[in-house]
């Protein structure tokens, strides 16, 4: 590559520089290209640290509402916590206030679905009352999937119980918090990976030989350490 | 704390679990049969290992509205097919007097026929099973509680859940439902784990809930440790067939003791749990590479190994707790004499013995040759003696001799019925199975006899006896 690229006074790689040419946004490239380090993020706290989550797209996908919803302003990351509990808790009460009626799955959640939408729109309502002009412009698709969380969280409600599925939801926020501190624009990490991604697109594909070995690792998780601490102390 | 984490290499952990041995021995499709209630239990029933009885299944609620109550005995349970963590699960004690068609629960609660028909058409809706999917519902035989574990439990029944690799079995744990479980055994819902002994089928250690290690049932003075679990032999050999039978290579089997009946297996698990590791204080990963690849002839030869290879630990158990050693009745003894002499000798463990003796000859090897031969140089034939005046004539015997025989610490009387005699006594140190003992010996003319050397009570305050070892 002898030719080299700039994109506002800052280098690039000529790679970005030709697909955001075709018209492509410079934040579509920087998010699609996030996406992978994001799922390499989860799979490390999962796999590694022991950390429990709604599955790796579910905390994957808040990252990225987080990183959209707090893009300019690191201020906008409490609208999008704000959201994620709400969310959560009226996904808990729904269950209580559904349970007597005993619907089946699809239209249970359908009910849910709307009564946190609706929750979180007095949310917004709320916040722009209380001129926080910020909340009330939350980006819509960012909104959208943090709502979508529920469907989630009833299944595993469900599932293995509303305790249970409380403790996935706060690991899958904390997840997504340490990965929106690594990722946003926002923060000076996040800042210095962008811009080495966006010089160097192809160290993505180095990912791919990591996981392999993640794939094959089948070593004691940092959470069963502790788990398994009296264990371990008998028989070292 | 290096060793902290290389002793991590000996657990299971989720990781290992799933890629190592759930993957390769447990297929998908035998996965499934093993999810399936009614499916794993006619393929256990016709391997003839013993499971609940079925008493009828409702699969639709077309069989729903013509089945024939009458049909159901007094007491019986209903449940889910793909019920998960015991959600759904109905449990009828016995008829209500003088009325047709009506149940009691153990609550005391009556159930009407209505009361049923609700709760099958909630299973079929799948109001109880993963996502909602529709589900079926069956009745089966209500076990009933084995008087051994009776104490033990809180309302539901405990169980036994044996992990099987390779035709062996490899860990097995109680599960007791408690007052904080709410009658379940679940040890995530705080119900108690408690380890078992594979070669003797005794209770250990125990754990509640995830990782609290107690010793008695909360709030009771009840002792988990050294229940004898009833029909052991039976139950792993029961085990390993349902584990042949499944098609299963790694498993986890849940079985049930039922007062009539014996062991009753209730399910059979692809994805075993890892607590049990917990209630056991031990490791499966390194329990699990030992038997990988073992060729396992029969039933029989599987449970022999498992036994072989993972009993035991309520030998070291004991040591743990009351911090001694576990000796048999003839131990390797090695005696320190004088001048760095050293001798190994096998030596009777001897409880009834008050206290130590060794040969002459032993004496003498251990340099305590001078005193063997001054002692005998005395004739004792100058001293009167009866049971009375022993000890004061041995007192005697001492005050004149010690400072011609520097060794010499004490002398003991000894009535026999060939005579009475007086023994010299040494203090030497001597060590059996690793642990040092010093002690004061008397020296006695042992030709003839098995071993050179007894071990007395008195100095066995280190160690508990087991007979048979």
């Amino acid at each position: 590559m002898s030719k080299t690229c700039t994109l506002d006074g800052e280098k690039i790689s000529c790679l970005i520089d030709f697909i955001t040419s075709q018209n492509v946004p410079v934040e579509t490239v920087t998010i699609l290209l996030l996406f992978p380090i994001i799922a390499t993020i989860v799979v490390l706290l999962r796999q590694v640290i022991g950390m429990q989550a709604f599955g790796i797209y579910t905390p994957s996908i808040i990252t990225i509402a987080f990183i959209a919803i707090a893009r300019d302003n690191i201020a906008s990351l409490r609208y999008a916590i704000a959201t994620y509990v709400v969310v959560i808790v009226v996904g808990m009460l729904m269950r209580f206030a559904l349970k007597k009626l005993r619907l089946l799955y699809l239209p249970r959640v359908a009910i849910t679905i709307t009564v946190v939408t609706l929750s979180v729109l007095g949310l917004l309502t709320l916040g722009g009352m209380m001129s926080k002009i910020g909340f009330a412009n939350t980006e819509l698709f960012a909104l959208l999937i943090i709502i979508t969380l529920v469907e989630k969280f009833v299944s595993v409600q469900i599932e293995k119980g509303s305790r249970a599925a409380i403790i996935l939801a706060l690991e899958t926020l904390i997840i997504a918090l340490i990965g929106f501190a690594l990722l946003s624009s926002s923060t000076e990490i996040g800042q210095s990976v962008i811009s080495f991604i966006l010089r160097n697109p192809y160290s993505i594909l180095l990912l791919i030989p990591f996981h392999i070995f993640l794939g094959k690792w089948t070593g004691l998780r940092a959470a069963e350490y502790i788990r398994f601490r009296d264990v371990l102390k008998k028989i070292q | 704390m290096l060793d902290f984490f290389k002793a991590g290499s000996k657990v299971l952990g989720m990781n290992a679990r799933n890629l190592t041995y759930i993957r390769p021995n447990n297929l998908k499709s035998t996965r499934i049969l093993a999810d399936d209630k009614i499916i794993s239990k006619k393929m256990l029933k016709s391997n003839g290992v013993p499971v609940p009885h079925l008493i009828a299944k409702i699969s639709s609620l077309s069989t729903l509205e013509n089945f024939d109550w009458s049909t159901l005995p007094n007491s019986f349970v209903l449940k889910p097919n793909n019920g998960l963590g015991g959600a759904g699960i109905l449990i009828v004690f016995g008829r209500k007097k003088g009325l047709e068609n009506v149940w009691v629960k153990s609550s005391g609660k009556p159930v009407t026929v209505e009361d049923i028909k609700s709760h099958i058409r909630n299973i079929l809706d799948g109001a109880f099973s993963l996502s909602g999917s529709p589900d079926v519902a069956f009745f089966e035989e209500r076990l009933k509680l084995a008087s051994q574990l009776k104490p033990y439990s809180y309302k539901g029944i405990p169980d036994i859940r044996i992990i099987i690799y390779n035709s062996v079995p490899i860990m097995a744990m109680l599960r007791l439902p408690t007052k904080e479980s709410d009658g379940k055994a679940n040890l995530q819902q705080g119900g108690i784990g408690v380890g078992i002994d594979l070669a003797t089928g005794t209770t250990t250690t125990a754990v509640q809930g995830k990782s609290t290690l107690i010793e008695y049932i909360p709030g009771s003075r009840l002792l988990l440790r050294g229940i004898k679990i009833p029909h052991w032999d039976e139950m792993l050999h029961l085990a390993v067939k349902s584990q042949i039978a499944s098609g299963l290579g790694f498993l986890g089997a849940d079985v049930a003791i039922d007062r009539d009946r014996g062991p009753v297996f209730l399910e059979i698990n692809a994805r075993p749990g890892l607590s049990i590791q917990v209630a056991n204080m031990a490791g499966l990963k390194r329990r699990l590479e030992r038997v990988e690849g073992l060729k396992i002839k029969s039933v029989e030869h599987g449970v022999r190994v498992g036994k072989n290879l993972f009993g035991g630990e309520i030998e070291q158990e004991l040591e743990e707790t009351s911090g001694k050693k576990v000796i048999g009745s003839v131990e390797k003894v090695r005696l320190i004499g004088k001048n760095d002499l050293e001798e190994e000798v096998k030596a009777k463990i001897d409880t009834g013995a008050y206290t130590t003796s060794i040969d002459i000859e032993l004496a003498k090897k251990i340099g305590y040759e001078h005193l063997v031969d001054e002692w005998q140089k005395i004739d004792f034939s100058k001293y009167e003696i009866s049971r009375n005046n022993a000890d004061n004539v041995a007192e005697k015997i001492f005050s004149e001799v010690r400072d011609n025989i520097p060794d010499l610490v004490d002398v003991s009387a000894v009535f026999a019925s060939s005579g009475s005699s007086f023994r010299p006594l040494i203090k030497i140190p001597f060590v059996i199975d690793n642990k040092r003992i010093v002690a004061k010996v008397n020296i006695v003319d042992r030709e003839g006899m098995q071993y050179p050397m007894i071990v007395g009570k008195r100095n066995l305050y280190k160690f508990l006896v087991d007979v048979s070892k």
